[in-house]
């Protein structure tokens, strides 16, 4: 069958044919390239099935889906009918539900607290209470309102008016109190209501209220630790094993607190920070961070005085940088106590200006620039070390680094980067500017210069430690630069700015570090960050006790000093006073003459010898290179270190011939300087 | 996102602008209700059976998230893309299926799982989208090509999937793969005469099952007659619809989920009534409504008969499922077990529903001059 498109019309007759059933040709074209002016389309008869075929599916589609509608609607009329029109309440639940399950209950001690936290003394410093929360599903009730009154009754410091409210919604499940001690939760389960229960819960209580608040950190309404020690051994204390044994002495930890306290307010700080280490293991006895707060009232404290600024603060350390300075040269063999350096002048380099406090003006003894803490010497004994041995030390110091300890608030140090470190960052870091660390940094490094030249992590975990692992420290220095920096340390206490902290028979050491603050337009005048650092006895050191104040503001008293020497060496010598006792140390006042013969260092060693400049030229060059660390580097008596080209250039013209001056030892250092120590032993 | 040019001839550009976007929005949107439901029903089932809750969840995030990257990636290939893919699955699910005779895990009386590391595989799910495809291009090549004995091989091919699914026993995987075979049948043009010995054979069958499998009857009889035997799940269902009414007790409020042992699964509809209420129970309603019904009226623009056999099975299994498990909870119809899709708890039927999405959606892109390449 086929079928033409272009059927005219059933009856209109024979006619003559349309124009456009002609064939189409151009003009004066030949009649056979005629082209038909519309086409023949024919349609196969399997075609024509297929199409009717599919005209069925379609039919047949519009079929199915008016049945899915159907179905879809019979399913909407059956939720209509199931939720709104005809809704079936549930039941009362029978009473079989509502008798408590026996085994259900967590008898006392059962539900797993988390451990508590003590001292190193197993003093208590947290420890998680059972407590009960009180929750209630309003459905089981028989008269709400009643409910929340006899509730209120039962326990007075509930409110009624909140309960009342609470039990009136439609909910199944309403908190209406947390943290019920055993009595308040026997006085609600005597009253026998119906649909009220408790949950067991436990809360965290720090009995001994501020003291080591910012170390503990604190817990969240889950006791998830969210801060201090309790985040950071969050999984070992959940866990619920022993208790968490610090090395904090809460004896310690309250002297310090309340000498720190004493001279924050006396001086009129804005904050003060106190840290007690013992310089053999690394352990913190004491750490202590001002302004605190009640460790239970942990959430809502501010955040000023969450802040520990013993490991999160970041200052400039000042003066006490200058041990470091003094170590890393006398270890390097880059100079010698018996160097002098120019103090004479102010160093004018770059944009910057370094002077010295009370300066003497004039050359000073290695000693005496510990001693009189000259910024001016400080900067010349860097710049004899050099930047690149500057950083290598205090890279192994640590100083780069976080400090390691068991506190996620451990902050990161500021310094400048190598690209950074030129002359001028070398000379103010020699004295402790240009980078800042956190308190707990200088104490390490400081005991690491004290303690025969071993750098130790400082831990808050009790020795020895859970995982039983040998603390060993990292050997930084030779054993013979520690004793020598032992002595100067003491002379810092006997003759210099440290005097107030001296506590007779303890032979304490130490250094002052005074750093004005930075503020938004660099150094802030009359703003200071007043340090000292102190070890003792340093015959034989044990601890590192470490006072700080932040802003404090001298009286009548220290004749309006605010300097380290003046506000915070004192606090140190009473904490000294105090704690040593408790630490089973005790005053050495038989041979306090002896030790401190042995501890003594001149002020100016081989002082009268001839004067700066001499030996310049008697300087070896070949000595000019690396000193290694563990040679015997004390081994010339005429020693001079040849200046740094760029140094040389840079300052006072004046002083082109040396500013590093070797004397030829006498007083008491005729041999190597190794051998005339004797250090005398406990 | 990124508008993507008309002119973007990349995979993803050509396949953004001829996918059925309305589709997609809806498949979309029933994962976003997926992951709703299982925070809301799958915490109280987890406890009750002792396993750890957060597992229970993330398993179920997992698959959900695998789910909607499978529609997307089964919606990319092409029409005979999607006829190998069937091809291969159906073969796979048919030697698997086979295999949980032997080797299945038996779970309430039936062996229809197979134990992998992580999930129970129950192919019989996958089965359900690749048959339906492939009897699509079975019946669709018999009529293309003479001689072809497509319908007789469509025939042989349920024969054997009926004689597996009876064995699990299966039953109603059984009725939905007849139910898909039949609708197959009937819109491929079936004589209305056949239509009705069907029908007759399709109602011979179930009183069959009523007669033959105790399970049935006892369904069956509870359904036409709820005051007797145990009603329980049934009532508590119907309960929880009550209790939520039009607007729901409120997320967490619910309590059909703490006494149904299968509220995160056959019974989830249930648990959104009572926490969310009718109108979120209708909205829910209308997406699947939405799929199928647009799906089945977009075929009739749609000139391949293979694409349209094989998008009406895949719609139909689609829609019957929702149907199925909405009515049982709703008493509509006797109680049968069966996954809401992307809704319920569950890896295997996520996932097996993903597929034949996928499928549809890369059946149902627009082709220039509607060629079936």
């Amino acid at each position: 069958m086929s079928t033409r498109r272009d059927d005219p019309a059933p009856g209109s007759g024979p006619q003559a044919p349309s124009p456009s059933s002609m064939p189409a040709r151009a003009f004066g074209a030949p009649r056979h390239a005629a082209v038909p002016r519309m086409e023949t389309v024919r349609v196969t008869a399997p075609d024509l099935a297929r199409r009717a075929a599919m005209e069925r599916t379609r039919a047949r589609l519009v079929f199915a889906a008016g049945f899915f509608t159907l179905l879809f609607l019979a399913v909407i009329g059956k939720l209509a009918d199931a939720t709104i029109f005809r809704p079936l309440h549930p039941r009362e639940p029978p009473l079989a539900l509502v008798v408590p399950d026996p085994a259900t209950p967590a008898a006392p001690g059962e539900h797993i607290r988390r451990a508590m936290i003590t001292d190193r003394n197993k003093e208590i410093l947290a420890i998680s209470l059972p407590t009960a929360e009180l929750y209630a599903d309003p459905r089981e009730m028989i008269d709400t309102a009643d409910a929340a009154h006899k509730l209120k009754q039962a326990v007075p410091r509930l409110d009624e008016a909140q309960m009342r409210e609470r039990l009136a919604s439609a909910r199944q499940f309403v908190y209406l109190a947390r943290r019920l001690s055993p009595n308040e939760e026997m006085a609600i389960n005597t009253l026998g209501i119906p649909g009220v229960y408790f949950q067991t819960s436990e809360r965290r209580r720090y009995p001994l209220g501020r003291v080591a608040a910012q170390v503990l950190g604190g817990v969240d309404v889950d006791e998830h630790g969210v801060a201090g020690v309790e985040r950071f051994f969050d999984d070992r204390l959940r866990q619920g094993a022993d208790p968490l044994r610090l090395s904090l002495d809460v004896r310690v930890q309250a002297v310090v607190r309340d000498e720190l306290l004493a001279a924050m307010t006396e001086f009129q700080a804005i904050g003060a920070c106190g840290i007690v280490m013992d310089v053999r293991t690394g352990e913190v006895l004491a750490m202590v961070s001002l302004p605190d707060y009640d460790a239970n009232e942990f959430g809502d404290a501010p955040p000023e005085d969450r802040f520990n600024r013993a490991v999160t603060g970041m200052y400039e350390p000042g003066s006490t940088f200058k041990l470091q300075t003094a170590a890393m040269a006398l270890d390097s063999g880059a100079a010698h106590l018996w160097d002098q350096f120019d103090a004479r002048d102010d160093i004018k380099i770059g944009r910057f200006t370094i002077t010295d406090f009370q300066g003497k003006h004039r050359w000073l003894y290695l000693p005496e620039v510990l001693a009189y803490s000259s910024n001016l010497g400080a900067a010349h004994i860097a710049l004899t070390v050099g930047g690149e041995r500057q950083r290598a030390w205090l890279g192994e110091m640590g100083m780069f680094r976080r400090i390691g300890i068991e506190l996620p608030e451990a902050g990161l140090p500021i310094f400048p980067p190598v690209a950074n470190w030129k002359e001028v960052a070398t000379m103010t870091i020699g004295f402790g500017h240009g980078i800042a660390v956190s308190p707990l940094h200088v104490v390490r490094a400081t005991a690491a210069v004290a303690n025969g030249g071993l750098v130790l992590r400082p831990t808050l975990l009790a020795e020895p430690s859970e995982d039983g692992a040998p603390r060993d420290g990292t050997r930084v220095m030779q054993q013979a630069t520690s004793d020598t920096m032992r002595r100067l340390m003491r002379l810092v206490v006997t003759d210099g700015y440290g005097k107030p902290a001296d506590v007779p028979g303890y032979f304490v050491g130490g250094k002052t570090g005074t750093a004005e603050k930075v503020g938004a337009h660099g150094y802030k005048k009359h703003t200071n960050v007043s340090a000292f650092i102190s070890v003792f006895p340093m015959n034989a050191p044990r601890y590192a006790v470490y006072m700080m104040l932040d802003e404090p503001h001298g009286n009548a008293s220290t004749g309006g000093y605010s300097t380290a020497g003046a506000v915070s060496a004192p606090a140190a010598g009473r904490v000294i006073a105090r704690i040593a006792p408790m630490l089973g140390l005790f005053p050495q006042t038989d041979d306090a003459a002896a030790i401190q013969a042995s501890l003594a260092i001149a002020l100016q060693p081989g002082h009268g010898t001839p004067a700066h400049g001499t030996a310049a030229a008697t300087r070896p060059e070949t000595d000019r290179g690396e000193t290694g660390r563990g040679e015997a580097v004390h081994a010339l008596p005429v020693h001079v270190e040849p200046r740094d080209q760029r140094h040389e250039a840079s300052t006072d013209p004046s002083s082109r011939t040396s500013d590093v001056v070797a004397v030829p030892p006498k007083d008491g250092f005729a041999a190597p300087p190794k051998d005339g120590f004797a250090v005398a032993a406990q | 996102m990124p508008a993507l040019s008309r002119a973007d001839t990349s995979l993803l550009g050509r396949w953004w602008w001829t996918v059925d976007r309305w589709t997609l929005l809806a498949i979309a949107t029933l994962i976003g209700f997926g992951y709703v439901m299982m925070l809301a029903a799958s915490p109280a089932v987890a406890e009750r059976i002792g396993q750890s809750r957060d597992l229970f969840i993330l398993k179920q995030v997992v698959f959900l998230a695998a789910a909607g990257l499978l529609v997307v990636l089964v919606s990319l290939l092409s029409p005979r893309g999607v006829r190998r893919l069937a091809l291969a699955g159906c073969l796979a699910a048919l030697l698997l299926t086979a295999m949980t005779l032997v080797h299945g895990v038996e779970i309430k009386g039936a062996r229809r799982w197979i134990a992998l590391p992580g999930l129970s595989l129950q192919p019989s799910e996958f089965l359900k989208p690749c048959f339906a495809v492939v009897t699509a291009w079975l019946l669709a090549e018999a009529r293309r090509v003479p001689r072809f004995p497509g319908t007789l091989l469509a025939c042989g091919l349920y024969g054997v999937i009926a004689v597996l699914l009876k064995s699990q026993p299966d039953i109603g995987m059984l009725a939905v793969v007849t139910a898909v075979f039949f609708a197959q049948l009937f819109v491929g043009g079936l004589n209305l005469v056949l239509v009705g010995l069907a029908l007759a054979a399709f109602a011979s069958a179930g009183v069959g099952a009523y007669a033959l499998f105790a399970h049935v009857r006892s369904r069956v009889l509870r359904f036409v007659h709820p005051d007797t035997g145990d009603s329980y799940q049934v009532d508590k269902a119907l309960e929880a619809f009550g209790n939520g009414g039009l607007l729901g007790r409120g997320p967490g409020e619910g309590r059909v989920k703490d006494v149904l042992p299968d509220a995160h699964a056959d019974f989830v509809f249930a648990v959104a009534g009572e926490e969310f209420g009718m109108l979120l129970c209708t909205l829910l309603l209308g997406l699947f409504a939405f799929i199928v019904i647009r799906g089945l009226l977009l075929l009739l623009e749609e000139s391949d008969l293979f694409v349209v056999l094989a998008s009406a099975g895949l719609v139909t299994s689609f829609g019957l499922q929702a149907f199925v498990n909405m009515g049982s909870s709703l008493h509509l119809i006797p109680t049968k077990g069966m996954t809401l899709p992307f809704v319920s708890y569950g890896g295997s039927s996520v996932l097996a529903v993903a597929l034949g999405m996928g499928m549809l959606l890369a059946l149902t892109r627009k082709r220039h001059h509607g060629e079936v390449p």
